[in-house]
């Protein structure tokens, strides 16, 4: 076991997953997995840029990959709003690549389910309650976007990149995947049969593609087909609980810590955490909500996953907020609602 | 049985590098451990605070501690929402020019040390992160003394590497000062006592 920062966990994570191009800009706490790539990923015979801005970073991975390289970029979401318009691109015109959103907070729940960029398309989203989590997702996020041909979006934040742990590194093996037939890789060059990575998929005069309308309902189509599939939950508790507590990321992390203490105290609660954000785990937390009285959603945002929560469960007037915008004194991590006392003071006020 | 530590001071301290080495050190003995670091933008006098927990199985805790098995505090600064969360009988190891241990709950086992002047006596200054961190795992025997030593040089950048040998006399000379206080050099004392601690607790 090795003790790293998550940063340099989830930098080695990706490198053994075979990542070999990262392109980004610092924006703290990203900063330092732009900062471990740039250290650890030549070495690996691999490229990191550290790009002019986030626009350039996203471009340039949506570029590696399209060659059929796995290839990353990342910031916090204030940089991934910038990434938005490349990230539909790539969604639209079929390319794989990871996003890593090493978050300031959970404020980005929205941009990370429902994304910023035009068409129709969703982004699988993988929400690491820990750093140990964040370096298996790392890994799972090439695989399912190479499965998928599609961004996959890693949802972190400052715990989860700052703190250190000991932690194993290998490659893990998710299955086989289909072939890269699709990339630009050169070797089609000068032979008439050059190959395209275009989001209107209009082809050539000499070979015609199945064009916009064709193509865009197949991309829908495959986002449909994701959505009943890829979807990822934990849970604890539920099958007799008259409270249920659904978070996500690190927040899930300190409610599952604190509803196993109170279930010690014989108290009938249960805990949902959606690992998953899109896909959304809807059809678990019906069932898990089953014999819920009242279900919590502890968010530090002003009440974004709420949504998804209320679009799911059997009853949606049982559901209700007990999280909140909490931001640190310097702006870049959590504020004091990301705290186990006051998780638990939460929800047993809920409970009255 | 997980062990938690909550260090607080300000930066220069060595605050962050003291929970470094001791997260190191349990790690290199095959240990899991934790270390959650928060501090301010500042190189020196700004808040510096640093959790560790070391634990024989994976780990449970939560990298924001809801309380903790000990603390250590090198200043009087940015401390008090420390103390709010040692555990009833906690062990407190403080800079005791710094800290005044009367200020503290009556209920915790508290052991002081003037780590500034020992530092400044066998190394310098700079190093009363380690006179404080041998001091302290003397007094809780948290890891091995010479795993300390080592996760120490291993982390020292090479161009801090001149310091190896002073830092080494920092750790020892903290450990020494515990022996002195108890009476004996004896390890197996100090783990005696922490066992006596827990079992009061208990």
């Amino acid at each position: 076991m090795e003790l790293l920062e998550g940063s340099a966990a989830i930098a080695e994570s990706a490198i053994a997953a075979g990542c070999r191009f990262f392109a980004g800009y610092p924006m703290s706490p990203f900063t330092g997995l732009l900062e471990n790539m740039s250290q650890k990923l030549p070495a690996a015979g691999g490229v990191c840029i550290n790009a002019e801005s986030e626009i350039e970073g996203v471009n340039m991975t949506l570029g590696a990959a399209a060659a059929g390289f796995r290839a990353a970029t990342g910031s916090c979401g204030q940089g991934i709003a910038l990434m938005q318009e490349a990230i539909a691109e790539a969604a639209l015109n079929e390319t794989p690549f990871v996003v890593f959103n090493m978050a300031r907070n959970q404020q980005d729940y929205f941009q990370c389910t429902r994304g910023g960029g035009w068409g129709d398309y969703r982004t699988i989203t993988l929400a690491p309650q820990d750093v140990t989590e964040a370096v298996e997702h790392t890994q799972l996020a090439f695989h399912l976007a190479d499965k998928h041909r599609a961004p996959v979006i890693i949802y972190g934040d400052p715990l989860i990149a700052q703190t250190r742990v000991g932690v194993d590194i290998g490659p893990r093996d998710f299955g086989p995947l289909p072939a890269k037939d699709w990339a630009l890789d050169g070797t089609s060059s000068g032979t008439g049969r050059s190959k395209q990575v275009w989001t209107w998929a209009m082809g050539k005069s000499t070979d015609p593609g199945p064009g916009p309308d064709r193509h865009w309902r197949a991309i829908a189509a495959k986002f449909d087909a994701i959505e009943p599939t890829e979807h990822r939950h934990a849970q604890g508790w539920c099958e007799d609980a008259s409270t249920l507590v659904v978070a996500f990321g690190s927040a899930g992390k300190f409610v599952s810590y604190v509803v196993d203490e109170l279930r010690a105290e014989g108290l009938p609660v249960g805990w949902f955490r959606p690992i998953t954000l899109w896909p959304f785990p809807g059809p678990a937390l019906e069932a898990a909500a089953a014999t819920a009285k009242r279900v919590l959603v502890f968010e530090l945002n002003g009440g974004q996953m709420i949504d998804d929560v209320r679009l799911n469960v059997p009853d949606r007037r049982l559901v209700r907020g007990i999280g909140g915008v909490s931001i640190g004194e310097s702006g870049l991590g959590f504020g004091d609602l990301m705290d186990a006392p006051v998780v638990r003071e939460r929800i047993l006020e809920a409970m009255q | 049985v997980e062990r938690e530590v909550i260090v607080g001071g300000i930066g220069g301290q060595g605050i962050q590098l003291l929970a470094k080495t001791l997260a190191l050190a349990a790690t290199r003995e095959g240990r899991f451990a934790m270390l959650a670091a928060e501090y301010g933008g500042e190189m020196r006098g700004g808040p510096s605070k640093a959790s560790v927990v070391i634990g024989d199985e994976p780990l449970r805790a939560l990298p924001v501690l809801p309380s903790t098995w000990s603390a250590i505090l090198a200043h009087h600064r940015f401390t008090e929402s420390i103390v709010d969360r040692i555990r009833p009988g906690g062990v407190v190891v403080v800079n005791d020019k710094l800290v005044d241990p009367a200020t503290l709950r009556p209920d915790l086992t508290v052991h002081g040390i003037d780590a500034g002047k020992i530092a400044t006596e066998v190394a310098s200054a700079q190093a009363v992160g380690f006179v404080l961190l041998g001091f302290y795992n003397a007094v809780t025997a948290m890891v091995a003394a010479d795993a300390l030593a080592a996760a120490m040089a291993e982390l020292l950048p090479p161009y801090r590497k001149q310091h190896v040998a002073s830092n080494e006399r920092a750790l020892a000379a903290g450990a020494a000062a515990f022996a002195d206080s108890a009476g004996s050099g004896d390890r197996t004392d100090a783990a005696a006592q922490v066992a006596a601690h827990e079992q009061a607790v208990a």
